[in-house]
C-alpha cells in the first residue's frame, strides 16, 4: 500500500544566521532516510519543493474556471516542503518512516494513504 | 482492628529515603527510587495486614472474582489486538472509547451517545469514521512491536481511565452513563487478563473495582452527592474492595510502579475506613505526593491539597490551593469546590461563600450542584 509523506516545515529555519547549517543538517537527514528506505527494499519517491513564495494557487469558490492567487493555498507558519511517496505494508509501518523525516524545529509531517483500488 | 495498613505507607517512604542515602552506588533517579522502595515495603506491609485482617475478620472471604467478571469468548488474542487498534493512538480520542465500547462490548450506539452527551447520529458518524479510517489508512490489526509497546499500552490504559471518568460523571454513574461502568470494568479485566506482566492494567482494573466499590454510596436518598469522605462506609462493596486489592497486589508483584497503581492505592486507603473506621489522611497524602510527582496535573495537585487540609491542616491545604495558578483554574470546578471545602474548614465563611457560588456556576451536574447547593444554604450567615 502506498503513503505520502507530506512535510510541513516552517522555511524561515533556513534563513538567518545558522540557515545554511540546518540546511546542511537537514539534508544531511534526508540522505540518511533514502539510504535506510533504499537498503530495506522499500520502493519510494520524493522531491523537494521550491519556498512557499513561489507557489500559485487556483482557488474555487462555487466550480467554474477559478481564479490565480500568488502564493500557497493555505497561509501557516509551516509551508508544504516536500514529499515522499513510499510502500509500506500498514499505517504503522508508513509512520515509523515517517518519523525519520527530518524537521529543523516546528512543523508536522502528514501521513496519507493513497487511494487504491 | 489492628489494619494500619497505608499509615505504613508513609513509613515506607521515609525509611527508602534513609535507604537511599546509604546507597553506596549513585542513584540516578532519586525520586523514583524512593517510590519504588517505598512501594515495595508499604505493599509488603499491606499484604501482611491483609492476611492477617482476613484470619481475624469475621467478614465471609471474598469468593473470587468469577462472577464479576466473566468472558465467553474464546479467542483472548483477538479482542486484544482489537482493544489495540481501537485505542490507536492514530485514532482521535473521543472515538477510540466510543469504538471499543461498540466493537468489542456490543454496547449500542444510542448509549454510548448518552453516555457522551452526543446525539446518536454524531456519535455514529464519529464511530463509523474511525472505522473507515483503520480501513482506509490500514491501521493495523495487530499488538504493537515491542519499541511501540509502552506507548500504545498507555494509549489503551488511558482510554479506559478516561471512560472511567465519563461512567462517573454524574456521582450516581446513572442516568446517561448508567451500564457503562460494568462495561470500562469488563474492558479492564480483560486487559489485566490479556496482558498479566502489565502492572498498571492491573493497577487500573483495582481503580476501577475500589471505584465501583462504592457505587451505591455515592448519592443519598434524595440524590445529592456525598463527598467520599463521608460516603456510608456500611454500603461498600467488600467483594469489589477485596477483589480490587487481589488485582493491586498482582500490579505490585510486578515492580513497575506506574500512576494508575498508585492512585488505585489511594482509593484502597479510602476503601480502608470500611474497616477502621476513619481515613489516614497522612497515608493519602503521601501517596499524592507520589502521584503528583508521576503525574503534575491539576487534578492531582487539587486532592493533594486536600489531603494535605486533612492531613495537616486547613490553612496548608488553602496555601498550596493558591500557589496554583489560580487564573488558569477559574473555570474548573474542581478547584472551586475544594476551596469552598477547606475555607469552611478554615472557618472563612465568606470566601467559602464566594467559592461555592463560583463552582455552581459552572454548571455541575445535578447531584453535585444539589451538594454544593446544600452546603452554601448550610453556612452560618
Amino acid at each position: 500500500m502506498q503513503y505520502m509523506l507530506l512535510i510541513h516545515e516552517d522555511e524561515s529555519a533556513y534563513a538567518g544566521e545558522n540557515g545554511g547549517a540546518v540546511m546542511e543538517a537537514t539534508l544531511a537527514g534526508h540522505m540518511k532516510l533514502m539510504e535506510e528506505l533504499g537498503a530495506a527494499g522499500v520502493a519510494f519517491s520524493g522531491e523537494r519543493l521550491r519556498e512557499a513564495h513561489t507557489a500559485t494557487t487556483i482557488r474555487y469558490e462555487n466550480g467554474g474556471e477559478g481564479t490565480l492567487h500568488d502564493g500557497p493555498f493555505a497561509e501557516t507558519h509551516e509551508e508544504l516542503g516536500g514529499f515522499y511517496l513510499i510502500e509500506a505494508k500498514d499505517h504503522d509501518e508508513a509512520v515509523r518512516w515517517a518519523r525519520l523525516i527530518p524537521i529543523p524545529g516546528k512543523g508536522a509531517v502528514e501521513v496519507r494513504p493513497v487511494w487504491q483500488d | 482492628m489492628q489494619f494500619r495498613d497505608l499509615d505504613l505507607a508513609e513509613d515506607a517512604f521515609s525509611a527508602a529515603c534513609e535507604a537511599a542515602l546509604r546507597e553506596k552506588a549513585p542513584i540516578r533517579d532519586p525520586a523514583a527510587w524512593a517510590f519504588v522502595a517505598a512501594r515495595r515495603r508499604a505493599l509488603d506491609a499491606l499484604r501482611k495486614a491483609a492476611r492477617e485482617a482476613r484470619a481475624l475478620s469475621t467478614q465471609p472471604e471474598a469468593d473470587g472474582m468469577g462472577d464479576v467478571i466473566a468472558f465467553p469468548e474464546p479467542i483472548p488474542d483477538d479482542r486484544l489486538r482489537l482493544l489495540f487498534t481501537c485505542c490507536h493512538p492514530a485514532l482521535a480520542a473521543e472515538a477510540r472509547i466510543a469504538l471499543a465500547l461498540r466493537v468489542i462490548c456490543g454496547v449500542s450506539v444510542a448509549r454510548i451517545a448518552r453516555a457522551f452527551l452526543a446525539t446518536e447520529p454524531a456519535m455514529y458518524q464519529r464511530i463509523t469514521r474511525a472505522k473507515a479510517k483503520i480501513r482506509a489508512a490500514r491501521i493495523p490489526f495487530e499488538t504493537p512491536p515491542p519499541g511501540e509497546w509502552g506507548v500504545r499500552v498507555c494509549a489503551v490504559l488511558e482510554t479506559l481511565e478516561t471512560a472511567l471518568g465519563i461512567a462517573y460523571r454524574n456521582a450516581a454513574g446513572e442516568g446517561e452513563t448508567e451500564g457503562l461502568a460494568p462495561e470500562v470494568e469488563r474492558l479492564a479485566a480483560l486487559l489485566a487478563e490479556l496482558m498479566p506482566d502489565e502492572a498498571e492494567a492491573h493497577g487500573l482494573l483495582s481503580l476501577v473495582l475500589l471505584v465501583r466499590s462504592r457505587e451505591g454510596a455515592r448519592v443519598d436518598g434524595k440524590d445529592t452527592m456525598v463527598p467520599l469522605s463521608q460516603l456510608d462506609v456500611t454500603l461498600w462493596n467488600a467483594r469489589r474492595i477485596e477483589a480490587g486489592r487481589a488485582a493491586l497486589d498482582r500490579a505490585t508483584a510486578l515492580r513497575q510502579p506506574g500512576a494508575l497503581q498508585t492512585l488505585a492505592t489511594i482509593h484502597l486507603a479510602h476503601a480502608m475506613r470500611w474497616r477502621r473506621g476513619r481515613t489516614d489522611w497522612t497515608a493519602v497524602l503521601r501517596l499524592y505526593d507520589m502521584l503528583l510527582a508521576m503525574r503534575p496535573t491539576p487534578v492531582v495537585a487539587i486532592n493533594r491539597a486536600v489531603a494535605l487540609s486533612r492531613a495537616h491542616s486547613p490553612e496548608d491545604g488553602l496555601a498550596v490551593l493558591d500557589e496554583l495558578e489560580a487564573a488558569r483554574l477559574a473555570d474548573f470546578l474542581p478547584f472551586h469546590a475544594a476551596r469552598a471545602d477547606l475555607l469552611v474548614l478554615a472557618g472563612r465563611r465568606e470566601e467559602a461563600r464566594a467559592a461555592y457560588e463560583a463552582a455552581l456556576a459552572l454548571a455541575p451536574e445535578a447531584a453535585e450542584a444539589r451538594f454544593l447547593a446544600a452546603q452554601l444554604a448550610a453556612l452560618p450567615d
